[in-house]
């Protein structure tokens, strides 16, 4: 069981065109069946070690590499990329984008389809994986329509199915719920059960910590510490904290007073909001939604009063409606009913798009233009420059004015987002799960960030799966089920 | 009903239904022969359990067809009964080829695609590239579906006007998110071994069966029971 | 790694994503003909100009033969198989084979070949025109019967025919070249800028 696996000797990285190293003189030596975790802040070179060590460095992303890695024997600089596709297996951050086929069971023969194996063996590693992983109510389904969770578990299927003796993740939760965060737990607990050696890179650490046997902690492109599990474990609340991680251990901060929050006085008051993703057929005119069964429902919200100059925290698990809340908040959904009043005028319809403003999971979606200034410039309807420097001052990108958008980093973009928001005098600010992938400074000012637009008199809905900054930055919990408020809490 | 069709069988169903709807029907039996091709797709899209499409696709063209017919017949004019008739006429003339290319879609897996393909000796990168396009249909509209509720949400869905910014607007943000996924699709193919030098193999059994040769005989005398009695008479 | 010319599966996948992408635009301008037929001969303005933008980032993106060649098959067999004439596609091949000569005789650096080039693989519009040339009158016939009215007919007609052609691959030329130059602009306002390419 002592042999090195894998062999990283004396490694420096630099991706092709930028000024400086990702990676400074990395050496690690990882032992057969070890489950190893890499952490630290974003761009201390993590995503980096995980790329040696499956071969996209130097075959995919090109840049000057310096020294060797040896994954099992091999010498990656000399092994081609299919040659190592049965020996390094990657689970990779986004679902959506990982998927080749169109279908479940297409994805998940795959990679023994593609390196050749007899039929009757692929079979067999189907039925084996699908069974380990319990996979039976995913099959023969079409990849468009499952959730981040569901497509996580199918990569890590197709990935199995390959029989790796390596197993690599990179950032694997970013977009998953608590529930697919615990199905992918149990999926590396399986991989270490059948002596797999594992390596995880992740920000998120509850759902690992309990399983891995050491950890890295990059710093800078270096390795600044190593722990064992143990070691890693026992280091504290406030060591950790210190390290700018996520927390080690799971703190669901379930709110003990479960007394509703009455929100009298000031209030953004939302109501009678029904929306049916499967309309009934209609033969002269469409029926009301309020003529519908509850279950017809998708979203079903007679009156919700939200505490105006609030952060609140939306929580639900994925696939209960918090995205179609959100969408029907802000006035997106066509043949969404229902008003917002705040500050005693009422939002009908399409006029609620000018009431609020959604930050977007993957803010790429929302940048159109090509300076940062541009971007605000664009919201308002007078061109204002000297408020626009105001705004990007306030928010800590003044120095990003004349700069692309798509060329900053993913906290940043969130905040040209943010002050497009400011920008367009939207009042009610949704955030749709802004610190997914994020580390933990990153978290931290992504939390100080709704605290001060709260101050300034937004209000703040955040749907959000990290308990940390609910506990940090939060004041209420909204928490939807079946489309259905269930609960509004203080925390 | 089990009706699954061999790939190349639904391949060489959607050439023949391209090249019938080239070719304009004049008698009722030329309607009757396009008619029937046209509801074979839409039979094995239900069989499949397609129902809804199957559906949407059946009223829609039975609507056209009905529009078309009697419409046309007692048209005298008129600036709506001509668009009107112009957009049926559209839908007739060319809804059977959507239909079919849709059933072979919908219906066709990609590894069913990529081994039927294999088995037709087309090359290895041109399956990629096809299998890639197949998958990036439904991709590309999802991605322009967020893209238009945050030009719903800046009120720039019109661009402010400006037919130039319209289409800007829709195309960055497109094609920085169709980069991205494309070099995520890349790397996460590659390292599962996707371009390798071994030959790919396929837990798809490909075998022609009679239901198959059934189908294609059944078009290939549909088209040629057209252009005889379209062209040759 | 530019170790080879040859085109890899990476390659082989991004020829997809843009030849899908070019096919929506296509589809998304192709609507607006039904309007009226002047539009149908417009496509040989607006195509060219909106696929631009994607066209020259495509061009950033594999810089080896083939990558404009597999494009037009690509865009053949989709043509062929939406029921968009067929007559057409083989034109479309080899306008792209030309269209990928002319692109590596600059290495596929060279701004000029790449904007000759450009407007060498927007002739795929023209190869929508095919059949409505070389078939008029059985076309004419089958627009009629098929249910577009007379005047739709004749515009197009008027618009386009044997003596209109030649213009219409002209025009469709001219407007390659400027959705190259406005589609490079493009590139280099946003993606250049940003550090994508």
């Amino acid at each position: 069981m002592n042999e090195d696996i894998i062999n990283i000797d004396h490694v420096s990285f630099c991706y092709k065109g930028a000024s400086k190293g990702l990676l400074n003189d990395v050496s690690l030596k990882i032992r057969k069946g070890e489950t190893v975790l890499l952490c630290g802040a974003s761009g201390s070179g993590k995503t980096t070690i995980i790329r040696l060590v499956n071969g996209l460095i130097p075959h995919y992303y090109s840049g000057d590499l310096q020294g060797d890695v040896t994954v099992a024997g091999r010498d990656i600089r000399n092994t081609e990329l299919y040659d190592l596709a049965g020996v390094v297996g990657t689970v990779f951050q986004n679902p959506r984008s990982q998927f080749f086929s169109i279908d479940t069971d297409g994805e998940i023969v795959f990679g023994p389809e593609n390196i050749g194996l007899p039929p009757e063996e692929i079979k067999k590693r189907f039925a084996d994986v699908k069974d380990e992983m319990q996979l039976q109510e995913l099959l023969g389904r079409s990849i468009f329509g499952l959730s981040g969770g569901e497509k996580q578990r199918i990569a890590c299927a197709s990935v199995s199915a390959l029989l790796p003796e390596v197993m690599l993740l990179d950032e694997p939760s970013s977009n998953l719920d608590i529930k697919a965060m615990n199905d992918l737990s149990n999926a590396v607990a399986r991989w270490k059960g059948q002596g797999k050696t594992v390596i995880i890179s992740e920000h998120r650490l509850w759902y690992v910590a309990p399983l891995v046997d050491r950890v890295i902690y990059m710093e800078n492109g270096r390795i600044a510490h190593e722990w064992t599990g143990e070691e890693f474990r026992s280091l504290g609340k406030q060591k950790i904290k210190e390290l700018k991680l996520r927390p080690v251990e799971f703190d669901p901060n379930e709110t003990a007073d479960t007394a509703d929050a009455s929100v009298s006085e000031d209030a953004v008051v939302i109501r009678d909001m029904y929306f049916s993703y499967n309309e009934k057929p209609h033969v002269i005119r469409r029926r009301k939604f309020s003529d519908y069964d509850e279950k017809d429902l998708d979203l079903n919200i007679p009156e919700l009063r939200l505490p105006k100059g609030k952060v609140i925290a939306v929580v639900g698990h994925n696939g209960t409606g918090k995205s179609t809340f959100f969408r029907g908040v802000c006035g997106l959904l066509k043949r969404c009913t229902g008003t917002i009043t705040a500050d005693g005028k009422v939002y009908k319809g399409k006029e609620r798009l000018r009431l609020c403003y959604m930050v977007m999971q993957d803010v790429n979606h929302q940048l159109f233009t090509d300076s940062v200034e541009n971007e605000v410039l664009l919201s308002m309807e007078e061109e204002d420059k000297g408020r626009c420097e105001e705004i990007l001052d306030s928010l800590g990108i003044l120095e990003f004015k004349d700069k692309h958008p798509m060329a900053l980093s993913g906290g940043q973009k969130q905040r040209v987002a943010v002050a497009s928001a400011i920008a367009s005098g939207a009042k009610l600010l949704l955030f749709d799960e802004p610190t997914s992938g994020l580390d933990y400074s990153h978290m931290e000012k992504v939390g100080s960030l709704l605290r001060k637009l709260a101050d300034s008199g937004h209000t703040i809905l955040v749907s959000t799966h990290d308990p940390e900054l609910i506990a940090e930055s939060c004041d209420y919990i909204l928490k939807i089920e079946d489309g259905k408020v269930e609960s509004l809490t203080r925390k | 009903m089990e009706m699954k069709l061999d790939p190349r069988t639904k391949l060489f169903m959607v050439l023949i239904v391209s090249t019938i709807v080239m070719m304009s029907a004049t008698t009722p039996l030329l309607w009757a022969v396009r008619i029937l091709i046209t509801l074979i797709p839409l039979v094995l899209l239900v069989a499949e359990k397609k129902y809804s499409s199957a559906l949407k696709f059946f009223l829609l063209y039975v609507t056209a067809l009905v529009v078309n017919f009697v419409v046309l017949v007692n048209s005298d004019g008129g600036i709506v009964v001509s668009l009107l008739t112009g957009y049926c006429g559209i839908v007739v003339q060319f809804m059977p080829s959507v239909i079919t290319a849709w059933y072979f879609i919908r219906t066709t897996k990609t590894d069913e695609f990529i081994s039927a393909m294999q088995k037709m000796h087309v090359p290895d990168g041109l399956t990629i590239s096809l299998a890639v396009v197949m998958r990036f249909f439904p991709t590309i509209a999802e991605e322009y579906r967020h893209i238009n509720d945050a030009m719903k949400m800046r009120g720039i869905v019109l661009g402010g006007g400006n037919v130039v910014k319209m289409v800007e607007f829709r195309m960055i943000p497109l094609l920085f998110s169709c980069v991205n996924i494309g070099d995520e699709l890349s790397a996460a193919a590659v390292t599962r071994g996707l371009g390798g030098t071994v030959k790919r193999s396929s837990v798809v059994d490909l075998r022609l069966t009679v239901k198959d040769i059934f189908m294609m005989a059944l078009f290939l005398s549909a088209a040629i029971l057209f252009i005889a009695v379209k062209y040759i008479r | 790694m530019d170790k080879s010319k040859k085109l890899t599966a990476k390659d082989f996948i991004t020829i997809g994503i843009f030849t899908a992408i070019i096919f929506v635009v296509e589809m998304a301008v192709g609507m607006t003909g039904y309007i009226h037929p002047y539009i149908v001969a417009g496509y040989v303005v607006l195509l060219p100009l909106v696929c631009g933008i994607p066209m020259m980032l495509y061009y950033t993106k594999i810089e080896k033969f083939g990558m404009l060649t597999i494009m037009s098959v690509l865009m053949a067999i989709i043509m062929f198989v939406t029921g968009m004439g067929y007559l057409g596609a083989p034109l479309i091949i080899l306008t792209g084979l030309i269209a990928d000569l002319i692109a590596k005789s600059g290495g596929y650096k060279s701004y000029k070949k790449t904007v000759i080039s450009n407007a060498f693989m927007s002739l795929w519009v023209c190869a929508n025109y095919f059949p409505i040339l070389v078939t008029a009158d059985s076309y004419r016939k089958s627009l009629i019967e098929g249910g577009f009215s007379e005047d739709y007919a004749n515009s197009l007609f008027r618009a386009v025919n044997p003596k209109t052609i030649g213009i219409l691959v002209i025009v469709c030329f001219i407007f390659g070249i400027i959705g190259a130059v406005l589609g490079k602009k493009v590139v280099r306002k946003h993606f250049e800028k940003a550090g994508i390419v």
